[in-house]
């Protein structure tokens, strides 16, 4: 057993490991985070996850309903830190899987991956308390200015394969199965399906459907053995077809955008993002604050947020940036939805949080966001990569048609917390002595 | 010791025979850097005189027959004086606002939009309200000028900030602040009645702040309102502070009036400190302490071992020298982490109660470099790799805001690998004792020179803590 797989495991065991392979850990995680582009480009099927706020055992419980690492792939869109208890063991624990299985794991940054939040909010000082000193805080902090400040998502399937039995009595079915694909599925945390819903089929000659059905299903979720029946998705087949509108494209799945907060005003295409200069601590104002900082909300074009840093921005500004950049779904985190997540703007937008009973007091339910792979055409990956311009020109046709991808949400609550011993009482602070 | 000879120095009245000129209080705390300003301000002494004058009255008396007087909530020992019960009606009134405008049933993101309504409801009936419970002549006290404001004025500024925020829908230690800073303005200006000290003392706090306390509980829960600012499990309570200075007073060891404040030990008969981690230890002490009872209502609201969502009052549960060495505690905790926080100070209005003049009596802090949470604070350039310092970005419309905004020039120098707070406290075992300031028993003045304690100690950013939307340290 490596060093690496043996901290893993103590980690996992909710123990630290010393200062000196922090050292070591973080020094390796800078090597492979500076390769990366500001937007990672990421292959479905993936699980998407929000805010953990050093919530470990929550953690622990999102990888025991989405799967682990390797077997699942994942995306956590930032704020790792701060506020929990558990920062320190949250976010090294997530480094090192980065570090072991570096294509399995994305980590973007959050607003909270910074030296002044982390020092405002708890990360130094839960540094300080566990480690003696703020080494490990400074080596974390370097490795924030190297996380990328976005991912985004590729061939992801527009439809879901139904999971299985479901809840009758919660399933809310705007379609009949027959008539439609579907969209979105709702999961509670034993894998039960709480809520589905179809979008219409939409015919034309060149659907494939019918064919779909009969190619082998994708497990999207190996390792999930323990919540019901493996799920399905990646049959889509209908591919260009259901446009309707004889588009050549070989997928018509846009692409999604990740990223902790939400739009700037500065940004108009995905390439935007590439150009800033992120290797730094994130700035007051401009591209890169926004990114981490903006809100989505109920208004029209752009407002003053209310956070002191980043916008507010409206479901027209959403709706022309997914418009002009071939994506179908922006996802992002930042903001706490009691259910879990939150869709916003005819689905253009959703919010994902995966902090349940946030700060032991919200009461809210965490949720993961799984994207399955679009198998159809032997799993080309879409053309819709949010790569500025394409969607210009020769395309244009089929801006209007970008189909969202299918979500699969898992619900989830907070883990138990009856199993955990009561520490020995530390030392005070200066205050007190 | 003051000059009169009591331990304690009490906060001066206006001598209602001279004139006087009211302002319309304003901010002045625009910027990190202005705090170390209000720290020297004849506000900040203001407050910090009245805080201590309260926090000294809560400690329990030496009675002549040598027994032991304590004062625990619903004490018979406590008479509530004719403003006191007004002040209460006015809470009173405050609370059936809560019926008046029930929560938002329909979805909603986590505060309750509803207290949006509660607070324009009650910033409507304001005026009406002060004056039903307060005094005409104390509201109407002019100012020597006759172009200037009444008192009124000044008074409703800080009753409307004690009630959190309609906008962000939450609450935190700024809008205690103003609600002490309140009923200090009341004190000034003569609204409760002469009498020895620590009679109207702990009527205030017995019989005003802690129904205060209660009902911005209930507000909390009703609109479930955020933390303003919240450091989750790292601050001390994501909402208040002052009833831990006031309970762990009633838990200190009598004292004479001439004694100096105890700065450790505990009344005979106190609760264990550990109790807070105790259920029914926190359910039987609530009733009659502020201390527990404002750590029942962690238990109320907080899902969890209690060591993991509040290490630090479980590390401070263990502290061995008694409620007194809590208390003092405390009193420091709250200079550095409310009063020195620009966070939390940024939106209290000055005006001629609460001067933003200097006090010339205090001593200039240091002009040490302090990187918290300010607008002037900016980051640090980390050691080795890439430079981490802001560069204006490829993209035109990026820019990193000191590079251009001329904030630059008011950036202190600071050394090229460390924050200067992890300097501060960096490595190594804490030895700042020595460098707190003083300030925990006696005001500013000129027996107790005043520095500014995040200056030097850089202790933990702890209050408040929880739920809320992070926002931007730097925001105004």
């Amino acid at each position: 057993m490596s060093d690496l797989d043996r901290a893993i495991e103590q980690l996992r065991a909710c123990r630290l490991i010393p200062e000196s392979q922090v050292r070591e850990l973080c020094y390796k995680a800078r090597e492979l985070l500076i390769e990366e582009g500001n937007v990672v480009s990421v292959d479905a099927p993936v699980t998407i996850c929000g805010d953990i706020h050093g919530q470990f055992h929550d953690l622990m419980e999102l990888f025991r309903v989405g799967g682990d690492v390797p077997d699942t792939n994942y995306l956590f869109m930032g704020d790792f830190v701060d506020r929990g208890f558990y920062s320190l063991e949250s976010f090294l624990l997530l480094l090192c899987l980065k570090v072991r299985y570096p294509d399995r794991i994305t980590l973007i940054r959050g607003n909270h991956e910074s030296r002044q939040i982390t020092t405002v909010y708890g990360f130094y000082d839960e540094c300080i308390r566990k480690y003696g000193s703020a080494n490990v805080w400074r080596y974390c902090c370097e490795v924030f200015d190297y996380l990328a400040l976005g991912a985004i998502v590729l061939g992801a399937s527009s439809e879901l394969e139904p999971t299985g039995p479901s809840l009758s009595d919660t399933t809310q079915s705007t379609i009949s199965f027959d008539d439609g694909e579907l969209k979105t599925e709702v999961l509670n945390s034993h894998g039960e399906v709480t809520m589905s819903s179809y979008r219409p089929r939409m015919r034309s000659s060149s659907d494939t459907s019918t064919d779909s059905r009969i190619s082998p299903p994708r497990d999207i979720s190996a390792g999930t053995s323990q919540t019901g029946p493996p799920l399905r998705t990646g049959a889509p087949g209908t591919g260009a077809s259901s446009d309707g509108n004889g588009s050549a494209s070989n997928s018509r799945t846009g692409a999604v955008l990740c990223v902790h907060g939400g739009l700037s005003p500065l940004i108009d295409s995905v390439d935007k993002i590439r150009l800033i200069d992120r290797k730094q601590e994130v700035p007051h104002e401009g591209a890169m604050c926004d990114l981490l900082w903006s809100d989505p909300d109920e208004i029209e074009g752009w407002g003053l947020s209310p956070r002191g840093a980043g916008f507010l921005f409206g479901g027209d500004i959403v709706k022309q940036f997914n418009h002009l950049n071939g994506l179908s779904l922006v996802a992002r985190a930042h903001q706490l939805v009691m259910e879990g997540y939150k869709e916003m703007f005819d689905g253009g937008i959703v919010t994902v949080w995966s902090a349940p009973n946030y700060c032991y007091r919200c009461g809210n339910v965490a949720a993961i966001l799984e994207l399955g792979e679009d198998t159809s055409n032997g799993g080309t990956i879409a053309r819709s990569n949010g790569e500025y311009g394409r969607s210009n020109g020769a395309m244009g046709q089929d801006m209007t048609t970008v189909v969202s991808p299918g979500r699969r949400y898992r619900v989830f609550e907070a883990a138990a917390q009856d199993t955990r011993g009561m520490p020995a009482k530390k030392p005070v602070a200066d205050y007190f002595l | 010791m003051s000059s009169d000879g009591r331990s304690v120095r009490i906060l001066p009245k206006l001598d209602p025979s001279s004139t006087h000129n009211f302002i319309a209080p304003c901010k002045k705390i625009h910027e990190s850097q202005d705090v170390a300003a209000f720290l020297v301000s004849q506000a900040y002494t203001d407050i910090m005189t009245f805080l201590l004058q309260l926090n000294r009255s809560m400690f329990p008396a030496k009675l002549p027959d040598g027994t032991e007087q304590a004062w625990p909530i619903g004490t018979d020992a406590v008479q509530f004086s004719a403003p006191i019960r007004q002040l209460q009606g006015l809470l009173s009134k405050l609370e059936d606002l809560i019926q008046e405008v029930p929560p938002n049933t329909g979805p909603r993101r986590f505060g309750n939009i509803s207290f949006r309504k509660w607070h324009e409801v009650l910033e409507e009936r304001a005026s009406g309200l002060l004056r039903e419970f307060l005094p005409a002549e104390l509201l109407d006290a002019p100012s020597a000028d006759p172009e200037g404001p009444t008192a009124e004025a000044e008074l409703k500024a800080y009753f409307l900030g004690s009630w959190g925020s309609g906008q962000r829908l939450d609450y935190g230690t700024g809008h205690e602040l103003s609600f002490l800073a309140f009923l200090a303005a009341i004190w000034k200006l003569n609204g409760f009645p002469k009498s020895e000290y620590g009679v109207e003392e702990r009527a205030i706090v017995l019989g005003v702040i802690e129904p205060y306390l209660e009902l911005i509980r209930s507000l909390i829960k009703t609109y479930t309102l955020e933390p303003a600012g919240s450091h989750g499990v790292w601050g001390l309570d994501d909402n208040s502070f002052i009833p831990y200075i006031f309970g762990s007073a009633q838990l200190a060891p009598a004292v004479n009036e001439a004694d100096l404040t105890p700065e450790e030990g505990s009344l005979p008969d106190a609760p264990d400190p550990g109790g807070v981690a105790k259920a029914n230890a926190v359910s039987r002490e609530r009733r009659t302490n502020l201390y527990f009872s404002a750590v029942g209502f962690i238990y109320d609201v907080k899902k969890g071992p209690f060591w993991e969502h509040s290490p630090m009052l479980y590390d401070i549960s263990g502290i061995k020298a008694g409620w007194g060495k809590i208390n003092k505690g405390m009193v420091k905790m709250y200079n550095a982490e409310v009063l020195s926080k620009f966070p939390v100070v940024q939106h209290f209005p000055f005006g001629s109660l609460f001067s933003w003049d200097r006090d010339p009596n205090a001593i200039a802090p240091p002009t040490t470099v302090h990187a918290t949470s300010g607008p002037q604070a900016r980051p640090v350039v980390p050691d080795g790799g890439f430079s981490a310092t802001a560069r204006p970005s490829i993209d035109a419309g990026t820019k990193a805001p000191w590079a251009t905004s001329g904030e630059g020039m008011r950036v202190p120098p600071m050394g090229s690998t460390a924050a200067p707070w992890a300097a501060a406290r960096g490595s190594g075992p804490p030895v700042q004792t020595s460098a707190l300031p003083d300030t925990s028993r006696m005001p500013p003045g000129p027996m107790a020179p005043t520095r500014a304690p995040w200056a030097t100690s850089q202790a933990p950013p702890p209050p408040p803590g929880g739920d809320g939307p992070t926002k931007a340290p730097w925001a105004k």
